[in-house]
This record gives C-alpha cells, structure tokens and sequence, in this order.
C-alpha cells in the first residue's frame, strides 16, 4: 500500500470517518473527533503505520492531513501524488 | 518518581480529627460493623449536604467515592476522607471522577477531587465474596497495565508504574491487605496518563450490559477483569510495543500473561460479545480507547471475535 493509501487508512480508523469523509485537504475544525484524545490517537496510529514518533508539540500543532503530509515528509517519508 | 497519595489515617486519627459536622455515607452491607468503631451514624448516601457539614467520611466502593468527589467539589472547604470498602478502583487517591449518569460515564479530572485523607480499614473487605474480590484485582491489573502501557506515560511513570506490576505479581488474586495500597498506587499513577481499551469497554458495555443480563451482576472491576486479557492479546498482536516495554522494564511476561488468564471468565467473555459488537462504535469514541497504546482499529470487532481463549 503506498504512503498516501496508509495515512488516508489512519486518519479514517482514527477520526471514526465514514466512507467518502476523508479528503486529503481535511481539517481539524470539520472533524468531530479531531480533539485532544484525537490528536493522542493520531499520534499512535502514525507511529504504528510510519515509524515516526510525533512529539506532543507536532502532534498539537497539526491541524490539517495536509499538515501531517508536510511534517511527515521533512522527515523523509515520502508522498508521492 | 514517587506516586503521590493523599495522607493515610487510622480510624483513631480519624475519630480525634474529625470533631463536629462529621456526615458519614456509608453502603448499606458495612453501615452495621462502622456502628462499633465510628461515633457518627452512617446515612443514606445523598446528593447534597447540610449546611452545618464540615466533614464527610466516605465507607463504600469507588462509585459512591466518586459521587463524594463531585459533591466535594461543589463544597469548597468540606473534608473529605474515605473509607474504602473494597480494593481494586483506587478512587480514593486519584483527582479523576467517574459518574454514571443516564447510562453513560461522565469522566472529570478536578486537582482538588483528591481526597483529603484515606483510611484503610482491611477487615471490611474479608467477607466480600471471592468472585467480587478477583474482580478488584482485576480491576487493580487493568490500571496499572493500562497506564503503564499509555502513549502518555512518561518513562518516570513507567518506571513506577512497573514497580507496581512488580508487586501486585506477588499478591494472590483475592484477600490481601496490600491490595488497598498498590490499588491506589495504580490508580494514581494511570490517572497521571490515562488508561485504555479496557476502561473504554467497562465504561461503555457496564450499562447496556447491567440492564440486558442482570442475572450475570456485572459492574465495572467485572468488566476490566474479563477483557483485561482479551485487550492485551489484541494490543501485543497489534504492535511490539507491549513486548519492547515489559523487557525493557524487567517484567516477566509468562507470569503476567498467567495472571491475567487466572482473572479471564471465559463464560462472561463470551456473553458480553454481543453486547460489545451492538456498543463497539461507543466504545471507539469513548476517550480512554483513544489514549490506548495501540490503535484500536473499526475492525478490532472481529479480532475479539476470533481470539482463541479458553
């Protein structure tokens, strides 16, 4: 599965979304279960699927899958369209 | 890192202290044996106070300590000690307040919740029956693994937290003193990280399952005992995290997996599937589910399903 598939995969077993909500220009304020406990689930799931361990200020300061894409790729995992 | 506990009294520091505007709820099983050894009769437990209360004594189980933490934090200036009645939820040394509110938990995290003084009085548990003993070690277990286990837990924490893994390995699955102390040890150190999976079932399947098999007695310790193993298997199955932390922290993995076995009831298990597949998408927003250590999947459903267990 590529990059993109696995953090589309994530985000929908984290955030509880339905089939059709994710879209890779997603935000934080349009997802309900986008908050603290979230952001902690998020954390792991991408640990689990990428190797990458977010520190709690990343992890606080996402606020889009765009923002996941941009922080994960400056660590080198790539996402290619 | 010390785990920080509220003050210890004896019931004879209790009984000097305590000196007017003493309130004592107390369960109805325990109120007949306090009449020989508190000054204060024991009431029903209720939702408000007199206004002439300065101190309310607490003799029961961790729901009825919760609800005197909520009282108690409409009553600034009330003290509060409590008496527990049996081990295992350790709600006398934690700041977090679990309430059953319309069938479901209401969690609230309040520094001055804590209360003001504990006192352990051992006795009171001996003639509770050993299903429900089990139970509250069980119930013991799941705090300390869960917080242990948490993506929050600092690795001071861990590191106590094993230290009480280490303990509670030592103590029998029933009646033994200690369990007050390493149940307030767990419960004060998971409420510094949060704890998982199994809390997120017991506080989502207690209700439905209270009113659909009542036969059965469930309630919460029941609960964290009987998926206490199922849990875990799912969590070690699902990362090496549950393996990299117990060798790291030296603890034997073949003695808690026989622990946590011994407090498996394969007959409740099997019963409360249905129930957890008919609530599984409450238990996947219930926020201690989203602090477990591993990611709990939509499709983790199946996975319950399918765990080979006796």
């Amino acid at each position: 599965m590529e990059n993109r598939e696995k953090l589309k995969k994530v985000v929908e077993d984290v955030f509880l979304l339905q089939p059709g909500e994710f879209r890779f220009d997603l935000r934080r304020d349009e997802v309900e279960t986008w908050d603290s406990f979230g952001v902690v689930s998020l954390a792991v799931g991408i640990q689990e699927t990428f190797g990458y361990h977010f520190s709690p200020a990343e992890a606080s300061g996402i606020s889009s899958v765009a923002d996941i894409i941009t922080l994960l790729s400056a660590k080198g995992i790539k996402f290619d369209n | 890192m010390t785990i920080d506990l509220p003050p210890r009294w004896s019931l004879d520091q209790l009984r000097q202290r305590a000196t007017s505007g003493v309130v004592v709820w107390a369960t109805l099983s325990v109120r007949t044996r306090l009449r020989d050894v508190l000054p204060w009769p024991a009431v029903e437990p209720a939702q408000s106070l007199g206004a002439d209360a300065e101190w309310l004594v607490v003799v029961g189980g961790g729901g009825l300590i919760d609800e005197a933490k909520a009282l108690r934090e409409s009553r600034p200036g009330l003290k509060l000690v409590v008496i527990p009645s049996i081990w295992g939820s350790g709600a006398e040394a934690s700041p977090i307040i679990v309430l059953s509110r319309a069938g479901r938990k209401e969690i609230k995290i309040s520094p001055s919740a804590r209360p003001d003084a504990v006192v352990y009085w051992p006795e009171l548990s001996k003639s509770v029956p050993a299903e429900r003993q089990r139970a509250a070690c069980g119930d013991c277990w799941a705090h300390a693994l869960e917080g242990f286990l948490s993506p929050l837990a600092s690795p001071e924490l861990r590191n106590a937290l094993a230290k009480v893994i280490q303990r509670i390995l030592a103590l029998p699955l029933g009646f033994d003193a200690q369990w007050f102390e390493m149940s307030a040890l767990a419960c004060a150190g998971q409420s510094l990280a949060g704890v998982g999976l199994v809390h997120g079932i017991a506080h989502t399947l207690e209700a439905p399952l209270r009113e659909q098999q009542p036969e059965r007695g469930w309630h919460h310790a029941k609960l964290c005992s009987t998926f206490l193993e199922p849990v875990m298997r799912l969590n070690q199955a699902g990362s090496d995290k549950w393996n990299q932390l117990l060798t790291e922290h030296r603890l034997p993995e073949k003695e808690v997996w026989t622990t946590l076995r011994a407090l498996f009831e394969p007959d409740s298990f099997r019963a409360a599937l249905p129930v957890l597949r008919q609530e599984w998408r409450g238990v996947l927003r219930d926020s201690c589910s989203r602090t477990n250590s591993v990611l709990v999947r939509p499709d983790w459903l199946e996975r319950f399903e399918c765990l080979t267990l006796p």
